[in-house]
């Protein structure tokens, strides 16, 4: 049998160190085990260094260093291939739901929301989360995961974000700009600073970051997406339209009045009917000047070309920060239905449906649940919706008046 | 000699069952052992045996003993009683493994 120098012990030791054994129990179990081959196995006349190497091969597939790894793998991560296979799983199950779901949104297809909202939420609690631990155990340096910590919290704000525009639920732009500002105030400077000093990796990281800086940014460009021009105007043009054909019915009844047989009926018809036009386009009168911050001269039709198609004004202008309506449209809510009342007693045509105070089903879905008229009509419109809305109001009046006549 | 698959599934069942029939082992011993026993039909490859025999000593189910060979250090593994309860159970869910793939396979069991 062959017995082993110290310098020798010593020699294959340094050698295993270099071959990425870190751990000291790891490379003492491994020393023995070699020294234990070699010295029942080694013939007297063979070379030692050449002996060492022919059975180093023994031990490893590709390298020495495997071993290190099967260890760390089994020792801090019990539930590394489990772990693995849920994300991978996961992974392909999200991209398949959401694929879908995009697919049937695209199409108008029911059932959209379910495979959008699944595929979204599992993407964000299962795989991303899962993704980033098995990474960052991958990692040995902080910075990098710190990098894959931050990428991760991105990925799900953004992903939670879109999924929370797509169902119309509250605070989704909130979460979409967050997002992005993680993406181009901590995520891009951590990444670029860290990647550029590398000389290795600063090519890659200048070509990552153009990439990352230009798909931010396209992603903030439809931050605040409206509808088309071509959908604004329309919406313009109908209001004039309507106005005009309220100004038209309008004439048409007062024109009717003039006959000096009115009843006493009559009479009270069209002093209640007049004093509620006169609300209306007091309300109207009133929401063009807080639009046009006082401005003076602008017509209703210059007013909705201007600040047609923002939503905040009227919307701030009839309802309160918490979404009740102020006493403008309650007050004219009320007095349309004592109008009603009032029509309904003492002429009997029909006129249903032409001043319809309701409460509705939200988009016309029972599942939505039911909404009041003021909410229908008047909530969270665009300037140009709104005034039409009350240009209907003073046309449907206008109508009745004609009917009663 | 069998494939690396083969043996792979059934390493820790092996190992567990060389020390709970032995005081202590070490590394090298339990490879040689393995050889031995099976005519060399089994040859346990290092580079799983190290990795298993530091993870079942961090789950509780083998111990160690380090002692001075000479001009190195050699660490010995013995089973602990929750190492028993597992090397049991390792083999009777081997030996229903056994059963079952007679069966499934429809091999004929040699006779003596």
């Amino acid at each position: 049998m062959y017995v082993l120098k110290d310098e020798q012990v010593t020699f294959i030791l340094e050698d295993i160190r270099r071959n990425g054994i870190e751990s000291e129990e790891l490379q003492l179990s491994l020393l023995d085990h070699i020294c234990c081959v070699i010295e029942t196995e080694m013939l007297a006349e063979s070379h030692f260094e050449e002996f060492y190497r022919s059975i180093l091969p023994r031990f490893f597939k590709r390298e020495l260093r495997e071993i290190q790894e099967e260890t760390t793998l089994l020792l801090t991560f019990k539930n590394y291939y489990a772990m693995k296979k849920v994300m991978l799983n996961s992974g392909v199950f999200s991209a398949i739901t959401f694929i879908i779901g995009a697919f049937f949104k695209t199409m108008h297809w029911p059932g959209a929301s379910v495979f959008l909202l699944v595929g979204i939420v599992s993407f964000c609690f299962l795989f991303l989360p899962l993704l980033s631990i098995l990474r960052v155990k991958e990692q040995k340096e902080t910075k990098n995961k710190v990098i894959i910590g931050i990428a991760a919290i991105f990925g799900i704000i953004i992903s939670l974000a879109t999924l929370f525009k797509i169902m119309h639920w509250p605070f989704a732009n909130m979460m979409w700009l967050s997002s992005l500002g993680i993406l181009f105030f901590v995520f891009l400077p951590v990444y670029f600073f860290t990647g550029i000093r590398n000389a290795e990796t600063k090519i890659n990281t200048i070509i990552s970051s153009v990439l990352i800086l230009t798909a931010g940014g396209l992603l903030f460009t439809l931050t605040n997406l409206r509808a088309s021009r071509w959908t604004d105007e329309s919406s313009y043009n109908s209001d004039d339209h309507l106005r005009d054909a309220a100004i038209f019915a309008s004439e048409q009844s007062q024109f009717a009045y003039k006959t000096d047989t009115l009843t006493l009926d009559l009479k009270e018809l069209k002093v209640k009917a007049n004093s509620l036009c006169e609300k209306i386009d007091d309300i109207k009168a009133r929401l063009i000047r807080h639009t046009s911050h006082g401005e003076e001269g602008l017509t209703e039709a210059q007013i909705i070309r201007v600040y047609g198609s923002s939503l905040n004004f009227a919307h701030d202008f009839l309802f309160d920060n918490n979404g009740k309506a102020k006493t403008d449209l309650i007050t004219l809510k009320n007095e349309l239905a004592e109008f009603n009342k009032f029509t309904n007693a003492k002429f009997s045509v029909n006129r249903k449906g032409l001043l319809d105070l309701q409460n509705v089903y939200k988009f016309g879905e029972k599942e939505q649940g039911k909404i009041t008229w003021e909410e229908n009509n008047f909530s969270h419109l665009s300037i140009a919706v709104t005034l039409r809305n009350l240009n209907q109001l003073i046309l449907n009046i206008c109508l009745i008046e004609m009917t009663c006549q | 000699m069998y494939s690396s698959e083969l043996i792979k599934g059934t390493l820790k069942t092996i190992i567990l069952k060389l020390l709970s029939e032995s005081d202590k082992m070490y590394g090298y011993e339990i490879t040689q052992k393995v050889k031995e026993l099976t005519g060399g039909k089994i040859q346990l490859t290092e580079g799983a045996l190290y990795p298993t025999l530091h993870a079942m000593e961090a789950q509780g189910i083998l111990t160690t003993d380090v002692v001075n060979v000479g001009n190195r250090i050699r660490k010995y593994y013995s089973i602990t009683q929750t190492g028993k309860k597992v090397a049991s159970d390792k083999v009777n869910e081997f030996s229903e493994f056994i059963d079952t793939m007679i069966f499934l396979l429809d091999l004929k069991p040699k006779m003596g």
